[in-house]
């Protein structure tokens, strides 16, 4: 299982968001380059669809990859209450012919994408991790190299933390509070629910990058 | 890590496995002075495509298996014989593949028994049997030599030991004997230098034999 909010920020406040997210977690980013290839079952195979992420860390000196499955979300009066999105999630590290096996098996190209940006991960009361990205399409089938920015001006930017089915509670906790220290830069909320760009952000980008992420907010 | 043969138990014509030849073949590694070290167990799972209509599943792959090995128990390896891809993968992918629900198991067999120590060489014996019943269904043997791990380097120490080894058990006049079929391993993309992926992929190729065995075996009865 894991917890998860996104959001939304413009290209140009990135490099305060990157300063006030270095002053808050107290590590250094990692680079972040992912190539996503999605992958749907073929009609006839499954009880029901299914749909599967090959992942391709191209940071790596040798590109390491990932399978990942992201399963249905927790439902429920409880699970509506709460601003963050409990999902099902399995992922397991993976030799670099699984996208053969994936095709031999049935499975067909539904889309790819490249991720580009940074992460940041830490403790805060939970294991977080905080990716901030722009997202790009390829014109021409993997090829990674002429990807185009699918929003333009616009980057992704995602809280995730690994929860069990006892310590979600906790995990949504922390995940809630940590996202409220960066409410002035940008809103987060559950997947699919978009909530725009914040009115506060210049000003709030404008007062990390003249102090340096110095003072609290 | 060191390279490792698997050999299989193959019947003479007309007889079959039982669980005394397995004690036999056990007696045959103390007798050569194996000692004996503690228990092993591969766990090898075929899966079927589900699919809405049985006539569907020609589409997608019959020998789709996956194998859990002790020497890498974080790991589980996905193989298709046919199309000679092997995967390695986190345990984890198990849980993944259950929740894809395109997938499911057709049959799980374990390869259990016991490991022998004998000089450089580390022996292992196993029974291959139904996980959910103790029905025999072959006898599988693993001959693993520490020093190399280089497949090639190793051939002629591996060939030598097999031989000194049938001829050892020949003596006690068994209805078979071990046999070691080698697969293509550039056929799957693997090297020369021995890893886990090797010992999936000869996992997948005894299984091959033992279920073309059974169904030699029951086309006779037929």
């Amino acid at each position: 299982m894991e917890c998860v909010v996104q959001g939304i920020i413009e290209t140009q406040h990135v490099e305060a968001l990157e300063i006030l997210l270095q002053g808050l977690c107290g590590v250094h980013k990692e680079r972040l380059r992912t190539h996503e290839i999605c992958l749907k079952s073929s009609p006839n195979l499954g009880a029901v669809s299914s749909e599967v992420r090959i992942l391709c860390d191209l940071e790596q000196p040798e590109p390491t990859w990932t399978v990942r499955h992201i399963g249905g979300a927790m439902r429920g009066a409880g699970a509506e209450q709460i601003s963050v999105l409990v999902r099902t999630m399995v992922e397991s590290k993976v030799s670099k012919n699984v996208l053969r096996l994936f095709y031999a098996l049935g499975y067909k190209l539904d889309h790819e994408l490249l991720r580009v940006g940074f992460s940041f991960h830490f403790q805060r009361g939970a294991q977080i991790t905080v990716t901030v990205s722009s997202v790009n399409k390829m014109l021409k089938l993997h090829a990674t190299d002429e990807a185009v920015p699918v929003t333009p001006g616009i980057q992704l930017v995602e809280v995730t933390a690994p929860a069990s089915a006892e310590s979600y509670s906790e995990v949504v906790s922390a995940v809630s509070s940590f996202c409220e220290y960066l409410a002035p830069l940008l809103h987060l909320s559950k997947p699919g629910i978009s909530t725009g760009v914040v009115p506060t952000a210049a000003a709030a980008a404008a007062s990390l990058m003249s102090d340096g992420g110095g003072t609290p907010l | 890590m060191p390279l490792k043969w698997v050999l299989h138990w193959q019947p003479n014509a007309g007889s079959t496995v039982n669980s005394q030849i397995l004690s036999e073949v056990s007696q045959c590694v103390e007798s050569i002075n194996g000692v004996k070290e503690g228990r092993w167990r591969a766990t090898l799972t075929f899966y079927k495509p589900h699919t809405r209509e049985p006539t569907q599943a020609s589409e997608f792959p019959r020998d789709f298996l996956g194998i859990s090995l002790p020497e890498q128990p974080s790991k589980y390896y996905l193989i298709i014989r046919g199309q000679r891809i092997v995967l390695e993968a986190d345990s984890s992918i198990q849980t993944l593949m259950e929740k894809l629900q395109s997938y499911k198991t057709r049959v799980a067999l374990y390869f259990d028994g016991f490991q022998y120590q004998l000089g450089d060489f580390q022996l292992r014996v196993g029974k291959v049997v139904p996980t959910h019943s103790e029905n025999l269904r072959g006898i599988v043997m693993e001959v693993e030599y520490l020093p190399i791990s280089s497949m090639e380097k190793g051939r002629q120490v591996m060939e030598e030991f097999v031989d000194i080894w049938q001829e050892a058990l020949s003596k006690r006049s068994l209805p078979g004997h071990f046999v070691h079929i080698e697969p293509n391993f550039a056929d799957y993309g693997l090297a020369d230098s021995y890893t886990s992926q090797h010992s999936a992929v000869q996992y997948a190729t005894v299984m091959a034999q033992l279920i073309a065995t059974v169904q030699a075996v029951q086309s006779m009865r037929n």
